[in-house]
Formats: C-alpha cells, sequence, structure tokens
C-alpha cells in the first residue's frame, strides 16, 4: 500500500516534501509581517517546521485519524499545524477567530478533537474554559506566548516546546516523518470545514487530500496561477474552504507564495506592500474599497476629482465593451491606456492592487455595479459560485466577465437547474460527506446530484446565474416569486441609498420598499441644488429627493424581471440603527423585526394611500427615548 | 522562563524601590502635600486615590522632579532624588505618563516611541547625521525594542499614523508605550483611565497587569475610577487635602469610614448612599 502511493504526489505533506526538496533555500515559501519587518521562510524552513511538528504531535500521541482543532489568526504557524496533522495520519479541524467559548466547545466534542492549537492568550482561555468537557482532549498548544506568562497547566505548553520535541524525536527515529509522509493517500480526509448551516448546527464537511491537491492544481491550472511564486496574501479564514484551497493547497500544489499580515487590522496596509498577483475579497471588502474611494474623490480638489471622473467614464465605456463582447477597439484601447496611466495606476497602487491578476470574489451579495467599476480599473473580479460541499462549480473565464454571472461551470462540474429553479451540480471535486452525519448528507443528493438550496439559471451563454438562496425567496401573488436580496444589493450601490428593505406577500402584487436615504450623499446632493433642510427627516420627504430615489430605483428596475420591480417606496424618516435592533452589528437587515416595526408603513405602500402619519419612537445612545412625529409620502414608480 | 526566573527572584528580595518620608510641598501659603510618608516595594503597583486636589498629580510631581518639596526626603533604589532634575531622575529609570497626554503630536507613533529612546542614545549627533556603522547598529537596536512594545501594546495598525490624528484611548497607550520605551525601573501612571469607554478601560488594565507580569515592574498609579483600582493595584495610599489618611489593600480602604467621609463629604449620606 505505502509503495503504491511514494512516488505519487497525492496528499499536501507529500508536495511540502517534495518542494522542499527541490527548491529548498531558494526559494521564499511564506513571508509574515512581524515587528513591522517581513519576516521569510524558505520551503526548507516550511518543511522542517512541519517535520518538527508532526514528530511533536507524534510524542504528544495523535493517532492517525484523530483530529486537531486549529484556532487562530492566518499565520505560518496555523498551516505548519495543519499540514503536521495530515503528515501524521490526523485531521485538521479549523475553527473561526471569533467564536464564543459555547461554539468551540461544540466544535471540539462533535469533532472528538485531541489536540488544539491556538493563536494566543485569547484563545487559550476559551479552549480552558471548556476544556474539562471534551473528554479527549490531551493537550492545548499555544504560538504566540504574550500574556500566557503565569498559566500553569500541565496540559498548555507552547509550540516552540513541541517542535524542539519533535527535534528530539528525530534525532531518535529519523526515518520516521516520511514514513509517515508515505502512508497518506489522496482519499484520506485532509480537513473538517464547518459549515453554518441556516437551520440547526453546523455540519462538518470532510474534504479529501483529493479534493486539495487534484481539484486546486486543475483550478490553478484553468485561471492562469499555476506559476510558481505568484505573491498571495492569506487573511481570508483558514477554517474556510476557500482558504483551504487558495492559501494551504495553493500554496503547495500552485507554489503560490504566502504572505501574512501582520494583524487583521493592517491588512489594507499589508497588502499594498505585497501587491499581490492572486487575491480574494468577500463582497463586503469590495463594496468597502469602492465606497472608500468613492468618499476620497470627493475630499479631493477639484482638479483632481475632474481627472477622476474623465478617466472613470472612459474606463467604464471600455468596461461595457467588454462586458458587451464588442472588441475594444484601437481607439477606446488607446483612451484607455491614457486614463490608466493619468489615474488607475496611482489608484490601484494605493488600493494594493497595481500587480492584481488573478482577484476573486464569491457570494451571490455582490452588486454588478461594484464589478462594472473595476473592470473599468481593469481588474476583473471574477465572482465564482460553489460551498464547501461543491468545490468550485462556476468560475467567468478570463475575458468572459459578465457582471450578472457566476461564469461557466468549471471542466470537472456539471450543473443542471431542477423544476422549481434550484441549482443541482455533480461535480469530481465534491466533499466526503458530513462527518458523523450520513443522513444530512444523504439528504442533500438527489439522482446523483447535490442540492445545492440556491435558485439560480442558465443564461443561453452558459453562464450560470445565482440569485438567492431557496428559503429567503420570497413570494408574491399568484404564485410567483422574487429575491429581495437581490434587489437590495443593486439598490444599495446608489450612493444615495444607504439601506433598504424590499417587501412583497403571498397576497401582495407588487413589490414595495422603504428606503433609507444616505444622509451623506444626499445632503450634499441637497447643498448643490440650494434645497433647504432642517432634519434627516425633513430631508427624507424633499420632493427632489423623493424624484432622486424614485430615479434610481427606476435605473436597477430595468434590470430586474417585470414582477419583481419596485412599484411603490417610502423614504423612511430614520435611519436603521443597530442599537435599535434593527440591524445586526454588521449592519445586516433584520428583516422580520423591520418588517413588524414598519408595518403600518408596509401596509400604506399597498393601499393606495398618500401620505401617513408616522410616530416613532427612537432610543438614543444613552438609553433615552424620544418620539418622532411626521407625515411619510408614499410614492409610486412608474 | 527568564523572566519567570526574575520575577521569583525579586519577590525573595522584596526591595523598596521607593521611600517617601515626611514629605511636606507648600506653593506660597498653599500647603499641598504634608508629612506624606509612603513605600514601594518591588514588582508592586500602588495606587494613590483621593479627592479633586487631594495632591496625587504634585505627589507624582516631586517624585519625577517637577515640584522641589520642600521638606522629607524621596529615595529611590537606595539614592536620594528630591533634588535631581526631571531629566537625571528620567536617566534612573523612572518614566511616566500624564494626566493629560503629553506626545509630539505631529509625529507618528513610531517616533514617539523612539523618541523616548534618546535617553539610550550613545551616538552623538554627528554619527547619527551620517548613519552607518555603529549609529547604524544602535538605530536597529533601537528599533527591536521600539518593535517589541509595539507588538506588546496592540500599536501595530497606528504604527505609522500621526499622533495627533488618533482617538483619545490610543493616544494614552501610545503614551504607556513612550514610558516603557524608556525602559524604566520605574512607572509613574497618571490617570491612565480617565475619559476612557469601558472597553478602552479594560484593555488598558489588561496592559497595565501584562507590564507588571512581565517585568515585575513596579508602579505608582494615580487613578479616580475605583473598580479600576480594586481590580489590578495590590495597595491603596488615600490622600486627602494633602495628608495621607489610609493605607492598605484595596477592598478594605473602600470601607474605612476616613475614606468615604472624604470622598462623599458627610458620614449621613454615605451611610445613606
Amino acid at each position: 500500500m505505502a509503495e503504491a502511493h511514494q512516488d505519487q504526489l497525492d496528499t499536501l505533506p507529500k508536495f511540502l516534501r517534495e518542494r522542499g526538496r527541490t527548491l529548498g533555500e531558494r526559494h521564499v515559501a511564506m513571508r509574515v509581517k512581524d515587528r513591522g519587518i517581513w519576516k521569510c521562510y524558505t520551503w526548507k524552513d516550511y518543511l522542517e517546521k512541519v517535520r518538527h511538528l508532526t514528530l511533536g504531535f507524534v510524542k504528544l500521541g495523535l493517532q492517525p485519524g484523530e483530529k486537531v482543532l486549529i484556532l487562530g489568526e492566518n499565520k505560518p504557524e496555523w498551516f505548519w499545524a495543519e499540514l503536521a496533522a495530515q503528515a501524521a495520519g490526523g485531521v485538521a479541524v479549523g475553527v473561526f477567530t471569533d467564536c464564543v467559548p459555547k461554539e468551540v466547545l461544540y466544535y471540539a466534542q462533535n469533532s472528538e478533537a485531541t489536540i488544539v492549537v491556538a493563536h494566543d492568550q485569547e484563545q487559550v482561555d476559551k479552549v480552558m474554559e471548556i476544556k474539562t468537557q471534551v473528554p479527549r482532549l490531551r493537550k492545548i498548544i499555544y504560538w504566540d506566548p504574550k500574556g500566557l506568562w503565569n498559566y500553569k497547566d500541565p496540559d498548555l505548553l507552547s509550540m516552540d516546546r513541541v517542535l524542539d520535541m519533535g527535534k528530539a524525536h528525530e534525532a531518535q527515529q529519523p526515518g520516521l516523518f516520511d514514513q509517515l509522509v508515505d502512508r497518506g493517500c489522496g482519499e484520506d480526509v485532509a480537513v473538517i470545514c464547518y459549515t453554518s448551516g441556516t437551520t440547526g448546527l453546523p455540519k462538518g464537511a470532510m474534504l479529501s487530500q483529493r479534493w486539495l491537491v487534484d481539484g486546486i492544481r486543475e483550478w490553478a491550472g484553468v485561471d492562469g496561477w499555476d506559476r510558481p511564486g505568484m505573491e498571495y496574501l492569506s487573511f481570508i479564514p483558514p477554517a474556510w474552504a476557500t482558504e483551504q484551497g487558495l492559501g494551504i493547497a495553493g500554496g503547495l500544489v500552485a507554489g503560490l507564495r504566502l504572505n501574512f499580515p501582520e494583524e487583521p487590522e493592517t491588512v489594507q496596509e499589508n497588502i499594498r506592500e505585497i501587491g499581490p498577483e492572486i487575491l480574494f475579497y468577500g463582497a463586503r471588502l469590495w463594496e468597502s474599497v469602492n465606497s472608500m474611494v468613492q468618499a476620497r474623490i470627493l475630499d479631493s480638489t477639484a482638479l483632481r476629482r475632474w481627472l477622476y471622473h474623465r478617466c472613470l467614464s472612459v474606463g467604464l465605456k471600455v468596461a461595457d465593451r467588454k462586458i458587451g463582447k464588442k472588441g475594444v477597439g484601437l481607439f477606446w484601447g488607446a483612451l484607455w491606456w491614457l486614463a490608466y496611466q493619468a489615474c488607475f495606476r496611482a489608484l490601484r497602487d494605493r488600493l494594493g492592487l497595481s500587480r492584481a491578476k488573478v482577484v476573486y470574489s464569491a457570494g451571490g451579495a455582490l452588486s454588478p455595479e461594484i464589478i462594472r467599476y473595476f473592470l473599468a480599473l481593469g481588474i476583473e473580479i471574477k465572482l465564482f459560485y460553489g460551498s464547501t460541499e461543491m468545490g468550485v462549480v462556476s468560475i467567468p473565464r478570463t475575458g468572459e466577465i459578465r457582471p450578472e454571472t457566476s461564469g461557466r461551470p468549471m471542466p470537472w462540474a456539471e450543473v443542471r437547474i431542477s423544476e422549481d429553479g434550484e441549482i443541482l451540480v455533480k461535480s469530481r471535486y465534491m466533499y466526503s460527506g458530513y462527518y458523523k452525519n450520513p443522513e444530512a448528507t444523504a439528504a442533500k443528493l438527489k439522482e446523483g446530484y447535490y442540492c445545492s438550496g440556491d435558485f439560480g439559471y442558465l443564461d443561453e451563454e452558459g453562464h450560470l446565474i445565482v440569485i438567492d438562496r431557496m428559503e429567503d425567496l420570497k413570494p408574491l401573488s399568484r404564485g410567483r416569486k422574487f429575491s429581495p436580496q437581490y434587489t437590495e444589493v443593486r439598490l444599495r450601490f446608489s450612493p444615495f441609498i444607504r439601506d433598504v428593505l424590499v417587501v412583497g406577500g403571498q397576497e401582495r402584487d407588487y413589490v414595495g420598499a422603504l428606503v433609507n436615504i444616505d444622509l451623506e450623499n444626499v445632503g450634499r446632493f441637497a447643498e448643490s441644488n440650494h434645497i433647504a433642510y432642517t432634519t434627516f427627516t425633513d430631508l427624507s420627504q424633499k420632493p427632489q429627493v423623493i424624484e432622486l430615489i424614485r430615479e434610481e430605483i427606476r435605473k436597477v428596475n430595468r434590470t430586474l424581471p417585470e414582477h419583481a420591480r419596485v412599484m411603490r417606496f417610502v423614504n423612511l424618516h430614520k435611519e436603521f440603527d443597530a442599537d435599535e435592533a434593527e440591524l445586526t452589528r454588521t449592519r445586516k437587515i433584520r428583516r422580520s423585526f423591520v418588517e413588524e416595526r414598519y408595518r403600518d408603513l408596509i401596509e400604506a405602500l399597498y393601499s393606495g394611500q398618500r401620505e401617513l402619519a408616522v410616530e416613532a419612537t427612537v432610543t438614543y445612545r444613552d438609553g433615552r427615548q424620544g418620539v418622532i412625529r411626521t407625515l411619510i409620502s408614499v410614492n409610486e414608480v412608474i | 522562563m527568564k523572566e519567570m526566573d526574575q520575577v521569583g527572584m525579586q519577590e525573595q528580595v522584596s526591595v523598596r524601590v521607593l521611600e517617601i518620608k515626611g514629605l511636606g510641598l507648600h506653593f506660597g501659603g498653599l500647603q499641598v502635600l504634608t508629612n506624606v510618608n509612603l513605600e514601594l516595594k518591588d514588582g508592586e503597583i500602588l495606587a494613590v486615590i483621593g479627592p479633586n486636589g487631594a495632591g496625587k498629580t504634585s505627589l507624582l510631581n516631586c517624585i519625577n522632579g517637577f515640584y522641589r518639596p520642600q521638606r522629607g526626603s524621596i529615595i529611590f533604589r537606595g539614592k536620594p532624588i528630591h533634588r535631581l532634575k526631571p531629566n537625571k531622575i528620567a536617566e534612573l529609570g523612572i518614566a511616566r505618563t500624564f494626566q493629560n497626554i503629553e506626545l509630539y503630536t505631529g509625529l507618528d507613533v513610531l517616533d514617539n516611541l523612539m523618541a523616548a529612546r534618546h535617553i539610550h542614545m550613545k551616538r552623538g549627533a554627528l554619527a547619527g547625521a551620517f548613519f552607518f556603522g555603529p549609529a547604524r547598529r544602535e538605530e536597529i537596536r533601537h528599533r527591536q525594542v521600539v518593535e517589541e512594545i509595539i507588538d506588546f501594546l496592540e500599536l501595530e495598525p497606528v504604527r505609522k499614523k500621526v499622533v495627533g490624528m488618533l482617538p483619545y484611548g490610543v493616544r494614552k497607550r501610545v503614551e504607556l508605550g513612550r514610558a516603557l520605551a524608556m525602559d524604566p525601573s520605574l512607572l509613574l501612571l497618571d490617570e491612565p483611565m480617565a475619559g476612557m469607554n469601558l472597553e478602552e478601560k479594560e484593555d488598558m488594565a489588561r496592559f497595565i497587569l501584562d507590564v507588571s507580569e512581565l517585568k515585575s515592574m513596579p508602579m505608582l498609579i494615580v487613578e479616580h475610577d475605583m473598580e479600576v483600582i480594586m481590580d489590578i493595584a495590590h495597595r491603596a495610599v488615600v490622600l486627602d487635602f494633602g495628608n495621607k489618611i489610609a493605607e492598605g489593600p484595596p477592598r478594605e480602604i473602600v470601607r474605612n469610614p476616613r475614606v468615604i467621609q472624604a470622598y462623599l463629604g458627610e458620614e449621613e449620606e454615605s451611610t445613606v448612599g
């Protein structure tokens, strides 16, 4: 058995050993910013750390198949711990750093972890709190000793000590590491990623070595990041399957050079220092980069503003030609080059995107306008579609960016749409099932296809368009359905709309919207149009402002199917506020709570009223309450 | 490991770091401190509390040489310091922070901390100007010390930010960082938590405890917030109108009737409260 797999590079530890042997000290595998300096680890260092850590784990009694829970920010130590767990025949289990002790307890119990590798005092404290409730947990290993100087627990030890133990063990049994690595094969479970199900407790999706090794090799080939030494900034949580693919496997299989930011708060700064060539931003991050640029431009000098807007209109024109599959043409190509030299180059440098070649995002929440904006700067955001269970299903290929779509299915994946519009997937690189939960695994399979739970369709060119989660679709009368989130994301792109709640209902004929104007930008609009106003409430009800919002809604309506268009709306008299539980702390609307709270207004949207008197209590930061009384106009979008 | 051994050693010896005997200070006819006696042992966190105008900050100003007391003596590690200039006292290893933050607001965090290393810099201005060989090596060494402090106080995200642009709570932390950068053997903190919100207070308390644990640094803290004092101080001294009216563990101090009276005025009110 061992012989058969020996020469085949079918596991990550084998890849590491191979890279360590061939690239050795000549190439840098990872960099981490520490004490203000980028510290380098060569492939030889990477291999050595993992070798010692593996043997340290063995010395601590880690048996094949046992789980190592890893709890920390993106740091080389995280990656070493995962590789060492796999090399020793174990399985890595990633946990998000913002988990509370109760969640850590669930992951530790559910995965039957025997060793926990934790980042620092904060994470160690969580583990200490729940330690006694996890019978199989033997050791807790930390890598950042700050604040842990006086912890006296015998089961707690530093990673440096474990590395030393491994080194000593190696001296006794020199060939052991190689034997252990040889024992691994492609079907081994490499890592368990917990997916936060919308219903019930999180489930542990098992990913095999083959998923990581072959899956990533093919992906890198399709998207052209298989050239070793491309710079990558690792900051999305490794507990998430995407970072398992890009960071952990991408680093080993595709040879990406991994860079670790100093702190989560310094990512923006560190990105600029590294200038990554391949990167992944979540939808929110792209949005915040975009609004940061817009805000900075507004504060800039008139000349710069003028230049920026001239260049951007050229950029957008070129972006539209690319999207419309018309060739860019010599004329526009030349103009874009000028715009790039005059503006985009400096702008991209500021954002750390000057060298960005392969750029990803995922999830349905990214507005097409954002994709168009970055395309104007010459950055193709590839909004891919996939999940922990399905792996990567579809990616827009280079030169085929369509802002609305997630591209064509990958060569290894087959997509089918069920009768009620659910996306079904069959893929060569799927997960190996949920850990200790075959019922849940079976429930997701229908005739050999994985049921994604996502609503979407394939367009005439075979591009996949993902609208929303099936369960988040809202009904309209006559059995029609629409996706509030889909519309809201698009409306929110307007600089004048800060938040919006889109509503419908079984017995309602059309879609309505509660709009939160953006005080800053609408205020600026009022100023330049000589509209006098006193308060947020007053501003929101000005006829010119209502007309402004109406026009924004009209624009979005044109991109929506007829039945999903917003027909009536109100401008809310106050902003949604997290202090009043209308928003979560991450600024997501608490839908049902808000719908209940503004029930009268929502009813007015459907009753044909023109105006509604509203009285609302407002809770201030210090807990006092006040009352706002006002007339709100109910507006139609024609 | 090394630090742990140090802690053990110092616990055994328990050296007196600071000894103040019969300290008296007046400005003209105004008596600010009257016959104040106190002692600070190595590794100890001593809180000085008292109502407004009790003379707490004046006491700190006497220790670090801003004020010249008319009576009494201040002995720092066996050496009388009450006749020395502030810069000499700083060189002896007494660092402090201020109630109203005294940083170079136009410089960034890194430069503020590097400035504190000045007392340890040996190369002259000329060598520094050419910046090679020894001067360069020295700069690197000091930068390392400063980077350790940045790491310790979690100041990485603001390393290159101008201090004047930082929020208040962060500036307070930078000030603590600057005091630490002097590599002191006694730390005087003047209201380190003043004007902070709860979260910032908790962070600051943790940093102070970490400093105390890691370096077994003796500290004298002037603070208003009794909850903070109860959490972090080993011992507290209460001043009222320049007189020391009580001394002991914080938990006993808060029950002391004289202290309650000084803080709340009349005895009846305090029993009601």
